[in-house]
């Protein structure tokens, strides 16, 4: 019974660590190029890039999962554009997870990027480096020292979030052990495989930890 | 000056995005009918949920894991009685049928979001469901059961005796509906299984849920080996739900009546050894 239910746990966790790995692929540069926008000196452009911020950060996750899965084959004339099965539903659940999350991490980057000092780019300027020289010399690598502790905190809460697309029917390792609650894989009624899930966040996020401790020391050499 | 015009920039961009999510939300009230109604394709409300189906060549069947309705074999084909009518109908219709888990509470969502094109998993008929979707005749009996621990059973065998207790039963469901008429305090849950949990960990003093599901769920082999099901509370129905307005719940009544007629239906009832509960076709 136990090898049963942790073939089926994870099954549900290749979904969860599909979602994880597509969403940070996604959201890592798509981040950057929001916090860029919100930092434009253009103004409607960064008034725009920072309404879209507060609109996706100040509605639930779950929300936005419902919205970017459901209106479109509500209004949309052809009817419901998202490929039939399981694929459109994971697309659909990726999709939301990269804005929700690149509007986060766009946050952090631009915390990271103000919090390097002045004088840094000063120092560029008086050496003769063009700006974008400085930026991407100077700046950038400064800013991914700063921001690791922040973006460790976002990435393990992210490794959790993804239990909310069940609310799409993802069938992620939450979805897995709640189903033998009803019935699954020939059992019925079985209430420990929904709390060992778990233990599977746990050990993700463990090695995540020791992960993000090795990058801060690696980086331990600006200052 | 400068600072105040940044200020009307910044509400004017706010209230565009609130107005054009309310725009969305309009919509949806306008036209949730199969198709679209004025889309640049020239699709005609007239045009029928059959056309739809026929052309896409699948009808994807909306189900959670419920047996004996809707439930997987080894090999991890669906089966049950639902998920073998299901596809019956299906190859009636000249499509095939594709089966999708889903959450149960976003069920109207998934119809009218065309992410489904039918609900069929043992769904009792109530008036909720009749209002949000285009629902089937009764095809099936099912009863709302009150579920005790096994210790306490003798004492609650009749709707007297409920008084008082603390009930768990899920969110918008028959059980929860026949708990309000009794009176009783009710905590909403996600779904049946967790309504049992709320029994099973005395967060809850009893539950409502299906009969099916009770008798499958509780007693000996199952987690729920210390609970079992005492009082039914009301007999029901079950049917299957379709987008509002389609002309696929009449096109699936005269399959009911069909394959009721030529002893089909009983057939496949049998299999799953229910057949006593089936309602008559005619």
């Amino acid at each position: 019974m136990f090898m049963t239910v942790v073939g089926a746990l994870n099954e549900g966790f290749v979904q969860t660590l599909a979602l994880f790995a597509v969403t940070l692929a996604g959201a890592l540069p798509l981040g950057l190029i929001v916090s860029f926008g919100s930092m434009s000196r253009f103004t409607p452009l960064r008034w725009l890039t920072r309404t879209v911020i507060w609109v996706i950060r100040g509605t639930p996750l779950m929300l936005q999962l419902y919205i970017i899965f459901f209106i479109p084959g509500m209004v949309l004339p052809s009817g419901n554009p998202w490929p039939a099965g399981t694929a459109g539903r994971f697309m659909a659940a990726a999709v939301a997870f990269i804005i929700n999350y690149s509007c986060y991490f766009a946050e952090i980057y631009r915390g990271g990027i103000q919090g390097v000092p002045a004088g840094q780019q000063e120092a560029g300027m008086v050496l003769g480096m063009t700006k974008s020289q400085i930026f991407f010399k100077v700046t950038l690598l400064q800013m991914v020292k700063r921001v690791v502790p922040p973006m460790s905190n976002e990435i393990i809460t992210l490794v959790k979030d993804t239990s909310l697309a069940q609310v799409i029917s993802i069938q992620e390792v939450i979805w897995a052990g709640k189903a033998f609650l009803k019935s699954s894989h020939g059992y019925k009624g079985l209430l420990w495989p929904l709390f060992f899930t778990g233990v599977y966040y746990l050990v993700f996020n463990g090695g995540l930890t020791l992960l993000f401790g090795w990058v801060e020391k690696k980086l331990d050499y600006f200052r | 000056m400068m600072k105040n015009r940044k200020k009307f920039l910044a509400l004017s961009l706010a209230l565009a995005v609130v107005l054009s999510l309310a725009a969305c939300g309009g919509k949806k009230d306008e036209a949730p009918i199969i198709g679209g109604a004025d889309g640049p394709t020239g699709i005609q409300v007239t045009d029928s949920d059959m056309a739809y189906i026929k052309d896409k060549g699948t009808l994807i069947v909306g189900i959670t894991e419920f047996e004996p309705m809707d439930y997987q074999d080894a090999s991890g084909e669906w089966i049950g009685f639902d998920a073998d009518l299901a596809k019956a109908f299906a190859e009636s219709l000249g499509v095939a049928a594709e089966f999708q888990l889903i959450e149960w509470d976003s069920k109207v969502m998934e119809l009218e979001g065309k992410t489904l094109d039918v609900v069929w998993n043992g769904m009792t008929l109530t008036d909720d469901v009749k209002a949000a979707m285009e629902c089937s005749n009764p095809y099936f009996n099912n009863a709302q059961v009150v579920i005790v621990p096994k210790d306490k059973a003798d004492q609650y065998q009749t709707v007297e005796s409920l008084e008082g207790l603390q009930f768990a039963a899920e969110n918008g469901s028959a059980g929860q509906a026949e708990i309000e008429k009794l009176g009783n305090s009710c905590t909403a849950t996600q779904d049946q299984a967790t309504a049992l949990l709320e029994v099973q960990s005395g967060t809850a003093d009893a539950a409502v849920i299906d009969y099916l599901m009770a008798v499958a769920m509780t007693g000996e082999g199952t987690s729920y080996a210390d609970l079992t099901y005492t009082v039914s509370l009301n007999d029901e129905q079950y049917g299957v739900g379709f987008r509002k307005g389609s002309d696929l719940a009449a096109a699936l009544n005269e399959f009911f009546k069909a394959s009721y007629a030529d002893g089909s239906m009983q057939q496949i009832a049998d299999t799953y050894k229910i057949g006593d509960k089936l309602v008559e076709q005619k």
